[in-house]
């Protein structure tokens, strides 16, 4: 290369670097004006996207128009550009305008609606039958309880569906039952909240343990499209699953096998598909101390559940069982299926899947054996298990993410990324064709 | 092997080179790492052909559906917002069933006239080959309809 050339590239580089963070304040300001937007036009009221709710954010309901398909499409798209762009631009971004970003989008979530998802308010249901009804929530839907205000919220597919959390979780969401409908919302929003911020400082302290530039990490979590709007806005308990995930991850960087497993284990009491993590961890550590932390755990977790719930508080994998027929037409199976002519997922179609999936499952074992990166043999795990879901939710996807950002092996981030742009664009069809 | 390793330790010691654990693994395991890549590729791949052509469909059938409230607009005459379609999906042929009030009133309020949609769009419509009518806050169930009119009178979709 001649001088000159060199000469030119210097400059274009310096000039590219003094122009970055510029560039990285207009992606952040994206960022907060959709947030914005989804949750002004949300607090309208009820919507296709909004479910019914009570008027918790009805303040700020005089500012936007109801939410629609279009605007809350587009600025999805809008945010997920800011968000490739905070991905390019991470290095150029401080630590406090990381954090002052991430506070402001959940601060925007925080005082709106729930949005998307009806799901915050089976979680009140159940708790509400436990504690102000004495039903068991392992044995029956919120059906049991027409008569209580919370019923009207629940979404019409799961009224007659029995809890499928983890007896964690559900001890967790009773102290939220005697707050009444508003209350208790308030309480899920605060938890999810509370959550996301302990699951975003152990992202940071793991990146840091391992090296990895940690303001680009916890923006890859924290202003993540389908985190932040789809996760934070519904209150979903993913949330508290993940920060135990964290936990677990952050303990076992600390050389502290037990309690490591334990964390692994709770996580596994409030959703079971964290579980995942755990052949990988003890494959990689081969420590006894974790085999006999979760053990105790699981000790722990089932007798507490037995004596809260009965047999059915524990019947884990009935409740897995049940949960992996059912079929969205956002899975990945449905796709394929509709790709090869079929109409959706047959029953020998979830056979497949499930041997795919240990198929994968045993391979990243014998990888992390010989010396894998167990975390990213955990994260690829989750994305597995949620890219061969029958029923696939946009939470789901989110699972591998902070495993995703820590891990040595940079294919896994750009694989759970690569897959949470293919959940948005299989959105996008009322953006082509909207239906009035 | 030192002398305090654990049984397991010296277990672990006594397999073979190749089935050993390790803690970081070997500089050579890059061709694996290859055909982990050319895997995860082409499974990234079928996902995203897969994808494009679900919106595709689903584009295809909303464009239908538009029509097909177009249709039932036309038809009746009545230019109401809350006209609802449905698809066949039993059959999976693309002949739908439209319904919407009879008279003005909120959602399935009214007697309600379904139309059934068929054939291509022509002129921005399709052909609507017969009906049925549902008493108010009934849904499109076959115990509920009455009035059969055109094919469907024939077909015995009406169970009076």
């Amino acid at each position: 290369m001649s001088v000159a050339a060199q000469s030119e590239l210097r400059l274009a580089r310096t000039r590219s670097a003094q122009w970055a963070p510029a560039l990285a304040a207009v992606c952040a300001l994206v960022l907060v004006a959709a947030t914005a937007e989804i949750v002004l036009d949300g607090a309208v009221g009820h919507s296709a996207l909004i479910p019914k709710s009570p008027q918790i954010a009805g303040w700020l309901s005089g500012i936007g128009e109801r939410l629609g398909f279009r605007v809350f499409l587009i600025a999805i798209l809008a945010f997920s550009a800011g968000y490739a762009g905070l991905w390019a631009l991470g290095r150029t971004v401080s630590k406090r305008w990381a954090i002052a970003l991430i506070a402001v989008l959940h601060a925007i979530v925080f005082v709106g609606p729930i949005l998307l998802s009806t799901d915050v308010f089976s979680y009140i249901a159940y708790a509400r039958m436990g504690v102000e009804h004495g039903i068991n929530p392992y044995l029956h839907g919120p059906i049991a309880i027409p008569h209580d205000p919370v019923y009207h919220y629940v979404g019409t597919d799961w009224k007659l569906v029995a809890t499928a959390y983890g007896p964690l979780y559900t001890l967790l969401s009773y102290p939220f039952a005697p707050l009444g409908v508003e209350g208790a919302l308030w309480g899920m929003k605060v938890l999810a909240m509370l959550a996301s911020a302990g699951t975003l400082a152990l992202v940071w302290r793991c990146a840091r343990l391992r090296e990895i530039n940690p303001v680009g990490a916890i923006l890859l979590v924290g202003a993540n499209p389908l985190y932040v709007i789809y996760c934070l806005g519904g209150a979903h308990n993913d949330l508290v699953m993940l920060l135990l995930m964290m936990a677990a991850v952050s303990l076992t960087f600390a050389r502290r096998d037990a309690p490591a497993a334990a964390a692994v284990v709770a996580g596994a009491l409030v959703k079971a598909t964290v579980a995942a993590l755990l052949p990988f961890m003890i494959l990689a550590r081969r420590s006894r101390a974790q085999i006999f932390g979760a053990l105790a755990a699981l000790v722990l977790g089932l007798l507490i559940g037995l004596l809260a719930f009965g047999v059915d508080g524990i019947n884990i994998i009935a409740a897995l069982n049940r949960d992996a027929a059912f079929v969205s037409t956002d899975s990945f199976p449905t796709e394929i299926a509709h790709l090869v002519g079929k109409p959706g997922v047959f029953p020998i179609d979830h056979d497949l899947l499930k041997a795919a999936l240990v198929v994968v499952g045993l391979h990243l074992m014998w990888r992390t054996w010989r010396g894998y990166d167990w975390v990213a043999a955990s994260g690829w795990a989750l994305l597995a298990i949620s890219v061969t879901s029958s029923w696939l939710l946009a939470w789901y996807i989110l699972w591998p993410l902070p495993l995703a950002v820590i891990s040595r092996d940079r294919r896994l981030l750009v694989a759970t990324l690569a897959v949470q742009a293919l959940f948005i664009v299989h959105q996008l069809t009322p953006l082509f064709a909207p239906v009035s | 092997m030192s002398a305090d390793a654990t049984p397991l330790k010296r277990g672990r010691q006594r397999l073979p080179a190749q089935l050993r654990p390790r803690d970081a693994e070997q500089p050579g395991s890059g061709r694996l790492w290859r055909v982990e890549t050319v895997v995860l590729l082409l499974v990234g791949l079928l996902l995203a052909i897969a994808t494009v052509n679900d919106v595709v469909l689903a584009t295809h059938t909303n464009h239908r559906l538009v029509v097909d409230l177009r249709t039932w607009r036309h038809y009746t005459g009545h230019n109401y917002k809350n006209v609802s379609a449905e698809q066949d999906i039993r059959k999976y042929t693309t002949t739908d069933v439209v319904c919407g009030n009879t008279t003005p009133g909120p959602p399935k309020e009214r007697i309600q006239l379904c139309l059934q949609v068929t054939g291509p769009t022509v002129k921005g419509l399709r052909a609507a080959r017969g009906g049925w009518y549902l008493p108010p806050k009934a849904d499109n169930l076959h115990r509920y309809r009455y009035g059969c009119f055109g094919p469907p009178k024939q077909q015995g979709v009406c169970p009076r």
